[in-house]
Formats: structure tokens, C-alpha cells, sequence
């Protein structure tokens, strides 16, 4: 058994927490998790990057308060060169990120639930550079059923 | 330390459809559907060079008069274009898409749903992409039968599309830019969607999907310029309300009931009726937490197009303990000049209905196999094996999957034959019973789906129940099938074949190997005099379910156009 506290450790011990020990890549869903900021207008923002050797994305969980338009700042501080896949309602939206660039990306994502993102080349998808976009809330009151409230998990 | 000037400017993340090699300015369609409306979708059969609607027509036939490929020349059918979808990255429910789309084609111009969020338009002459619209699915989406879609509607200027996230889109059919969309499903409740809408008059019909996590099945209609909600039919009735009877007076099981609207209606200009198969009950297999009838699941429901109400409806399967869906297609044909309606229930027998009042014609059984209970000509169900004690192993035939699934049948004028793909394979379940949980897929028992001794056919009926031949499969046949004027059946095999048989004899005329399997509606048109046969091909969805003997097949993800040879 292990218990979350002892989770990092237990990354760090088996080698699961960088590139090319126990795993080839960086095993998903071992990164770090972040919120979006939210404006006065609801517009939200965050900043992901991708840390020099890491092969992850940090955030690789970006959470976001609700359902909208998200402005994110990608930053590439590694020294290789990679790419980012992002959903948005419209089309999935694409930039190149050459290693040490920076660009934007704007997103419209009408939650809830979790979307992936990525980096589509080469195998940095499965090297490590998977995420996930996290939009919390629930569907508007004029689509929900009507039934009394339900037990839930 | 690097500093921000250090930085090469990246710029802004485009649009990955404009990495796909399109032209600048290739990437609008000609207005074709600003002139398509409710009138000319009423007569759609005027316009048999188009495939305006679901169906092809409001009365659910799956025909064409097109009759340039025929019984004679169909052998020197070739392929004449092919789409390839394909994806890229993550997918919600990736292991389960499926190619389940019908094909709308409007003067040349065809539009195309897919998986995940995904809708084409397409030069319907030489496959080439005009535009594309990608929804964000949530990775997360509950999905009970799959990452599916069976289709678009168009109308006035647009193309109308649900994603599994219960969201109606409505795009600008000439560049898929969003006009409005509207949440109609709790994705937190389990709902989603996967409907091909429908639109009648200056409405857009669509039905809920996630019968399988004990939700409340429903119908919505809103306008079609605006978006705004015309009316919801719920399909299981609140305490008090007509039908409630059927539910336990006591407790909750009536908010949990299913009966769920997955599947295109067919709709009646005269009786101003929309006649809707609903889903089963939920929970699937677990009787005793809802006694009684659990009215309208398992139904062919008629429902005023105006008002949403409900005019009459016809119980397939009563208190259904073994996942038999009614969703299935109602054909509307006439005979001796009476107004029938004819449906293929997942139960294994063949209903005709008078559609002007629901009142029952004939029930004839359309698959060799049936041990689950008996069903009279005159309607009366009796129930003879089923999941009734905790942790028993019961086997019945048809499995869940039914005797035929929501795959279409389809109906000629020219033959009056139906054209039904059967499935015929058995399961065996076993009550396992689990307290309900909002979200959590409620079944009541474990499921296990004969993967041998199984047999598929396509099989001909005339409106009295009576088969008039049959092209029997080694597999069940899980595609809908395609009626024309050339008196040709088009179906295709879980295998990849897609077959062309003669409609009057059964004998196959023609055969193509796709290179994956056949789950979706075929449809015809032409471009410029020339006919083509257009079919989806991508197997997957709920496999486990209805084949699972083919779960590790390969899923493609094509769209096969084939045509005669142009002349040298």
C-alpha cells in the first residue's frame, strides 16, 4: 500500500520521476497540477511549460473553474525542440515550440470533464508530454434532468 | 538564468485543420442548404440526386429510386473516391470508436459526422475536404455503447450535429463556423448523446443517450434558427402522470428508468407524429427494483410534433429484463390503404402497428433463435428466462444486442419487402444487484455475449411477416442496410465485405472487402448524373455486446464512395 505523502517518494525511489531510469520517458501523470487564473470578465489564463530534461508538462494537470475562453502562455524551457495539441471547441489548436520559445494559445472549452493535451511528435506522447485540462462545474439547469437529487459516489 | 528575451517568439496556436494541405479559399462550400427546407425535406423524394435527411425521407425507408446502378451492371461497381479520417492523439473512448454515420448529400456538397466531436463537409464528386468542425470531447465523457455518431441534419443554411457531451451544434454549412450550440444532457448525470437529429418543420429534434447509467430517457425540439428549447418529452412518466403506474409508488426507480431516445425518429406530416423507439430500462437486467410494466421503455412512442406530448404508444417488451431496446427505426409503409408502421425490435420479432393510433397489426418472430419468452400474434408477452436469482447464470437468445441492433433496416415500394439485418446470437446473465449511483453504469447483473455459435443473415419480409428470402452470414449482420430502384439491397459484414444483393432473389451480386468492418448507414445520391453509393466503414463501438468475437478487430476509420466506371 501506499499512501499519497509517500507517493513522491516512491516515484523518486523506483526512478519513475525522470527520463530514462525505470521508464524509458517520463510515465504519465507524474507531473505537477496548477489552476488557471480567472479575470473580473470570467476569461481565464495560465502559463504551461515544458522544464528543461523533464519531458512533462507543468502543469500536466491545468484545472480550470469552469467551462470558457482560456489564454495560456506555453513556454518551452527545454533544449529540445517540441510541439502542443490543445482541444478547443472549432478545431484542436496547434503550435510548434522550438526549445526555448514561447507562444499563446487561446481555448474555448464548454466543461465538464477532462480534456487531454499533448505534444504530437516524434513519441512525446509517449515519452511524457501528455496532460490534461481539467474544466470544473456542471451542465446549465435547463439541461439537467428532472428527477430528485440522486446519490453520487 | 534565461531571460525572457532569451526567448524565440512562438506566436499563436492556429487551427490544426489548416495544416492539412487545403488551398486558401478551397475551405467554402457553395450554399446548398441555405434552400433546403422543411418542404423540400417533406418531399425529399422528389430529389432522389440527394440524400436531404437521415433516412433519406421522413418515413424511415433507407430507399432511393435511383436506379443507374442496377441488377445488371452493379458486378462493374468500383471505387470511385475514399475519405480518410483518421485521428490524431487521444480520443475519448478510443478503444470503442466506431464509423456509424449516414452520409447527407445536398447538390453535391456532403456532410459527414464522425467520432469524438468531428464533422465534414465533403465534395460529394471527388472526396476532397472543404471544411471540418472538431468538438472538445471531455476524455472523461461517459460513454455506454461507444465514441459514435450516426449523423447531421441540415436545413436553412446550416448542418445540425450532437457530441457525446449532449451538446446540439448548429454550424454555417458553408464554412463550419458555429452559429449556436445548446447543452440538452447532464454529462454528470451519465447522459450523452450520439443521435443523428432530425428536423422537422422549424424545429431540431434530438434524443437523449445513457440509458445504461439510470437516467430519465427525454426528447427535445428547438428552433432551428435560434436554438431556443421548444419542448422535452420525457419518456418515463413523474409520479402522477399518465403511465406512472407502471413504476413502484414507493422510492425512485421512475428518475433512474432509461428509456432513452438514442435513435433518429420517423415522422408523419398527416398524423403530425413523431414515432420514437425508446431504450430500455434501467436498471438493465435487475427486475425487482422497478415492477411492473415501466412504461414507455421498450416502446414505439407517437408524439405530437408540436406540442411533445404523447398520443399513444405500443410496449415491445414489458418489464424488459434482458436490455431489448425498442430504439429501433419505424418504417412507414401502407398496405391494402391503411397507415402501418413497420419495426424490427431488438426482441427478435417484427412489430406492424397502425400509425394513425397505435393499434397493433401483427407480430411475427424474424430470427431462428428465441428462448428469452414468446410473443403472440396478438401481442401478449410472456417471459420464460431471465436473470431472477442473485448470482445465477441464466442463458436467452437474442443477447442484448437483439435479434437485430440500432442498425436500419430498410423498405422498398417497387419489391414491398423489408430488408432486415439480423443478428443471431445468445448471452448468458447473471444478477448481480448494485445500489445506484449518479454516473455509475447500472446494469444489475454481468453480461457475457456468446463469441461462438452465433449466425447472421439478411433477411427479406413482406408487411405481413412473411420471409420472403434469406443471404445468410457465418456473422451477424451489424450494418443498416440500403434499398434502390436498380432493386439492389446494400449491406455490409462485420468482416469488411459490402455486399450488393438482388432485392427480389437475395442472390449477392457484388462484393467489396473495405478493409474493416461494416457498422454504420449506407446512403446513395448523384453528382451530375453519375450515382454513387456511399459507406462508412469503421468497426468498433459496443463490440462486446453484439460481436464480441470480433473485439480485437482493426477499426479504420474510411469513408468508401464507389461508383460505376466512367465511360473511356
Amino acid at each position: 500500500m501506499t499512501t499519497a505523502p509517500e507517493r513522491t517518494d516512491l516515484l523518486k525511489e523506483l526512478g519513475l520521476d525522470v527520463q530514462n531510469h525505470a521508464t524509458l520517458g517520463r510515465v504519465l501523470g507524474t507531473g505537477k497540477i496548477g489552476r488557471a487564473s480567472e479575470g473580473s470578465d470570467g476569461r481565464m489564463q495560465a502559463t504551461i511549460r515544458i522544464n528543461e530534461d523533464e519531458l512533462m508538462w507543468d502543469p500536466s494537470i491545468l484545472v480550470m473553474p469552469h467551462g470558457g475562453d482560456i489564454d495560456l502562455e506555453l513556454v518551452n524551457d527545454d533544449k529540445n525542440t517540441h510541439c502542443a495539441l490543445l482541444p478547443s471547441n472549432g478545431d484542436r489548436k496547434f503550435i510548434w515550440l522550438v526549445n526555448h520559445s514561447r507562444g499563446r494559445a487561446t481555448l474555448n472549452l464548454d466543461g465538464p470533464g477532462y480534456y487531454w493535451y499533448s505534444s504530437p511528435t516524434g513519441n512525446d506522447e509517449g515519452r511524457g508530454l501528455t496532460g490534461a485540462i481539467v474544466v470544473l462545474g456542471d451542465a446549465p439547469p435547463e439541461a439537467r434532468l428532472d428527477r430528485p437529487d440522486q446519490p453520487q459516489p | 538564468m534565461t531571460t525572457s528575451e532569451d526567448y524565440v517568439d512562438a506566436g499563436e496556436a492556429i487551427d490544426q485543420g489548416n495544416l492539412s494541405g487545403k488551398m486558401p479559399g478551397g475551405e467554402i462550400a457553395p450554399p446548398v442548404t441555405a434552400a433546403v427546407t422543411y418542404e423540400r425535406i417533406l418531399n425529399a423524394r422528389n430529389e432522389p440526386h440527394n440524400w436531404l435527411t437521415y433516412y433519406g425521407a421522413y418515413d424511415g425507408q433507407r430507399y432511393s429510386p435511383l436506379d443507374q446502378i442496377n441488377t445488371e451492371n452493379v458486378k462493374r461497381l468500383v471505387p470511385a473516391w475514399v475519405f480518410q479520417a483518421g485521428t490524431t492523439g487521444l480520443i475519448a473512448g478510443a478503444s470503442t470508436y466506431s464509423f456509424e454515420a449516414a452520409p447527407i448529400v445536398v447538390d453535391g456538397i456532403m456532410f459527414l459526422t464522425g467520432w469524438d466531436g468531428w464533422i465534414w463537409a465533403l465534395d460529394a464528386k471527388t472526396g476532397v475536404e472543404i471544411w471540418r468542425y472538431k468538438h472538445a470531447v471531455p476524455f472523461d465523457v461517459s460513454l455506454c455503447c461507444g465514441n459514435v455518431n450516426r449523423g447531421c441534419a441540415v436545413a436553412q443554411g446550416k448542418v445540425f450535429f450532437v457530441t457525446a457531451n449532449a451538446r446540439l451544434i448548429a454550424l454555417d454549412a458553408t464554412n463550419g463556423k458555429m452559429v449556436w450550440a445548446k447543452t440538452y444532457g447532464d454529462v454528470r448525470a451519465g447522459e450523452s448523446a450520439t443521435v443523428a437529429p432530425l428536423i422537422v418543420k422549424n424545429m431540431v429534434i434530438v434524443g437523449s443517450s445513457g440509458g445504461e447509467f439510470g437516467v430519465r430517457g427525454h426528447l427535445d425540439a428547438f428552433d432551428l434558427e435560434s436554438g431556443e428549447h421548444q419542448w422535452r418529452c420525457y419518456m418515463v412518466p413523474k409520479p402522477g402522470e399518465p403511465g406512472s403506474e407502471t413504476w413502484p409508488a414507493d422510492g425512485e426507480a421512475w428518475a433512474r428508468g432509461g428509456a432513452n431516445c438514442w435513435v433518429t425518429s420517423t415522422f408523419d406530416p398527416e398524423t403530425n407524429l413523431l414515432y420514437v423507439g425508446t431504450g430500455n430500462p434501467a436498471p438493465d437486467f435487475d427486475g425487482e427494483v422497478r415492477e411492473g410494466d415501466n412504461l414507455y421503455t421498450d416502446s414505439i412512442v407517437a408524439v405530437d410534433a408540436d406540442s411533445g406530448q404523447i398520443r399513444w404508444h405500443h410496449q415491445c417488451t414489458p418489464h424488459d429484463l434482458w436490455d431489448y431496446d425498442s430504439i429501433a427505426e419505424n418504417i412507414l409503409f401502407e398496405k391494402d390503404g391503411r397507415k402501418l408502421l413497420g419495426h424490427f425490435d431488438k426482441n427478435g420479432y417484427f412489430y406492424v402497428v397502425d400509425r394513425t393510433d397505435g393499434e397493433l397489426v401483427s407480430v411475427t418472430p424474424f430470427v431462428d433463435r428465441i428462448t428469452w419468452g414468446a410473443v403472440t400474434r396478438d401481442g401478449r408477452v410472456t417471459a420464460k428466462l431471465y436473470p431472477e436469482k442473485e448470482g445465477e447464470p441464466v442463458h436467452f437468445y437474442p443477447g442484448p444486442a437483439g435479434a437485430k441492433e440500432w442498425t436500419h433496416a430498410s423498405y422498398s415500394p417497387k419489391t414491398e419487402f423489408f430488408y432486415v439485418p439480423v443478428q443471431d446470437t445468445g448471452a448468458t446473465a447473471t444478477r448481480r444487484r448494485r445500489e445506484f449511483k449518479e454516473s455509475i453504469p447500472y446494469w444489475g447483473a454481468g453480461v457475457q455475449v456468446d463469441a461462438e455459435d452465433m449466425a447472421g443473415s439478411i433477411s427479406a419480409f413482406d408487411g405481413n411477416g412473411e420471409e420472403k428470402w434469406r443471404w445468410r452470414n457465418e456473422l451477424p449482420m451489424c450494418a443498416s442496410t440500403l434499398a434502390t430502384g436498380g432493386d439492389l439491397v446494400f449491406a455490409g459484414e462485420a468482416t469488411g465485405e459490402f455486399n450488393a444483393l438482388d432485392a427480389r432473389s437475395g442472390e449477392l451480386l457484388w462484393q467489396f472487402q473495405c478493409g474493416s468492418g461494416h457498422h454504420s448507414n449506407p446512403t446513395t445520391y448523384t453528382v451530375e448524373g453519375r450515382q454513387y453509393i456511399a459507406v462508412p466503414v469503421g468497426w468498433g463501438g459496443w463490440a462486446e455486446g453484439f460481436l464480441p468475437g470480433m473485439l480485437g478487430a482493426g477499426h479504420g476509420s474510411a469513408l468508401f464512395v464507389f461508383a460505376l466506371p466512367e465511360p473511356a
